[in-house]
């Protein structure tokens, strides 16, 4: 039979469904009387089985392909579609709302000071730059995130020496963190979200004493993951929640009045949002 | 932290307690042989997939927990490359499939690449993935006579072969 092209019988789609068990009981008394009684049919019967056997055998052996590591990662490192998820943050400013007289001095004193930085500017010899201005701008493009990344990356490579004092010691880590960083806070139980607590450490962010709380994930598909939560005095310019991803490491930030706190994972890590909530709520 | 004194924000983030991306990697090497099938290329097929589990992310919302996931994603694969192919023109997909693919897989998926358009999705679905014909004519996008039809022809296709690859393989 040319299968492209020729339709199969009558029997053998009867048959066929038969095998899935997707004939009615009628139809199904009916084909089990035709197989016992006509070989021709018990002979397309199993013909019919052993095709949708060797078909399985061809599929299942393309699972043992390798799935390409980029449509994992590209899975992996997808946006979220926008849901909101509230988080603690610094509270908003009193709204401001000037008078006719106050617009006045502020257009006035722009005008001032745009003028006066522009006359600065035009004064200054062309091709001469100050050291002082490249040295600030190289300054400028590093933050308080970058330092809390590096400090993240270099202490999960050290699986021996990552935490000052361990998880047996908690007394001990309040007391020194936030003697040591000014912050009070509480070592929060994260095993709901499948993280072990390990362990803290101190570090510097922007010249800032800063807490590290270290986790690892429990879950055997995730491996070794660690993920960090830091807390600082350190108030950044934006105090809005944020989420960013640097050098293959996810952060998730908020702030209070008293602090800015960093849940710090590798960009993987597709729950670092949910984490840092829960943790918002604990520490 | 006192909760209380802070005003809160919102932020980009998901609630949803299982989070799809998981789902996704966990069914990535099915969607792709169910990608493959439906294409009969593999590049084309992980270009589909990818951007299949991007839109399955975006749309993750219309997912309601109901039924097999492998469905709904199932459909969603039939459903863009439906569009590509006619976005592409005159080339249906087992022309595509045939002229970028014949040497470029192994003897397993040579063999099923080589079945008439249509036949191995419809294998893949009923014989391995275990759909009933309604369900899987449905994500295909045909009627259950027609997938029934498509099913057996492609069984006594199989069947038909000699069984010395097969062997070999096995």
């Amino acid at each position: 039979m040319t299968v492209a092209n020729v339709e199969p019988s009558a029997l053998e789609k009867r048959l066929s469904s038969f095998v899935d068990g997707q004939v009615s009981d009628t139809e199904r008394q009916d084909i089990e009387a035709l197989l016992v009684n006509d070989p021709e049919a018990r002979i397309l019967h199993d013909g019919l089985k052993r095709g949708g056997d060797v078909g399985r055998r061809l599929f299942d052996d393309m699972l043992k392909e390798p799935v390409p590591l980029d449509l994992v990662r590209g899975i992996k490192n997808a946006p979220l579609p926008r849901k909101a998820v509230r988080l603690p943050s610094a509270p908003r400013p009193m709204a401001f709302k000037p008078s006719g007289p106050q617009t006045l001095a502020a257009c006035l004193a722009t005008l001032i000071l745009g003028g006066g930085i522009g006359y600065m500017i035009g004064t200054q010899p062309l091709g001469v730059t100050s050291p002082q201005l490249v040295q600030s701008s190289t300054a400028a493009t590093r933050d308080w995130f970058d330092d809390i990344v590096a400090q993240y990356r270099l202490y999960t490579r050290q699986d021996n020496r990552m935490v000052e004092i361990g998880a047996d010691r908690p007394a001990d880590i309040l007391q020194w963190l936030t003697t040591g960083t000014g912050v009070t806070f509480r070592i929060p139980d994260l095993n709901e979200s499948g993280l072990t607590f390990l362990g803290a450490r101190m570090i510097a962010a922007d010249n800032t004493p800063t807490g590290i709380l270290f986790y690892r994930r429990a879950d055997a598909d995730v491996g070794n993951d660690i993920i960090a939560l830091t807390f600082s005095k350190v108030r950044p310019e934006t105090s809005k929640p944020a989420e960013d991803i640097r050098i293959d490491t996810g952060l998730v930030s908020w702030s209070t009045p008293m602090a800015t706190y960093v849940v710090v994972g590798p960009s993987s890590a597709a729950d670092l949002d949910e984490i840092a909530a829960k943790a918002a709520g604990l520490i | 932290m006192n909760g209380e004194e802070a005003s809160s924000a919102y932020m980009n983030a998901s609630a949803i307690p299982n989070d799809i991306r998981r789902d996704l990697v966990a069914l990535l090497p099915r969607l792709r042989r169910f990608a493959l099938a439906v294409t009969g290329d593999a590049l084309t097929a992980d270009a589909l997939v990818q951007d299949v589990c991007a839109r399955a992310i975006q749309k993750s919302h219309h997912w309601k927990g109901k039924g097999r996931i492998e469905s709904w994603l199932f459909s969603l694969i039939r459903t863009a490359w439906s569009d590509e192919t006619k976005k592409r023109g005159n080339l249906g997909p087992a022309e595509i499939g045939a002229s970028q693919s014949a040497d470029a897989h192994g003897p397993a998926t040579r063999t099923l690449l080589c079945l008439p358009e249509g036949f191995a999705g419809t294998l893949l679905l009923a014989d391995v993935e275990h759909f009933d014909y309604a369900e899987a004519a449905s994500i295909l996008g045909i009627s259950a006579e027609l997938f029934a039809s498509r099913l057996c022809a492609a069984r006594l296709h199989l069947s038909s072969l000699p069984p010395e690859p097969m062997e070999r393989r096995a």
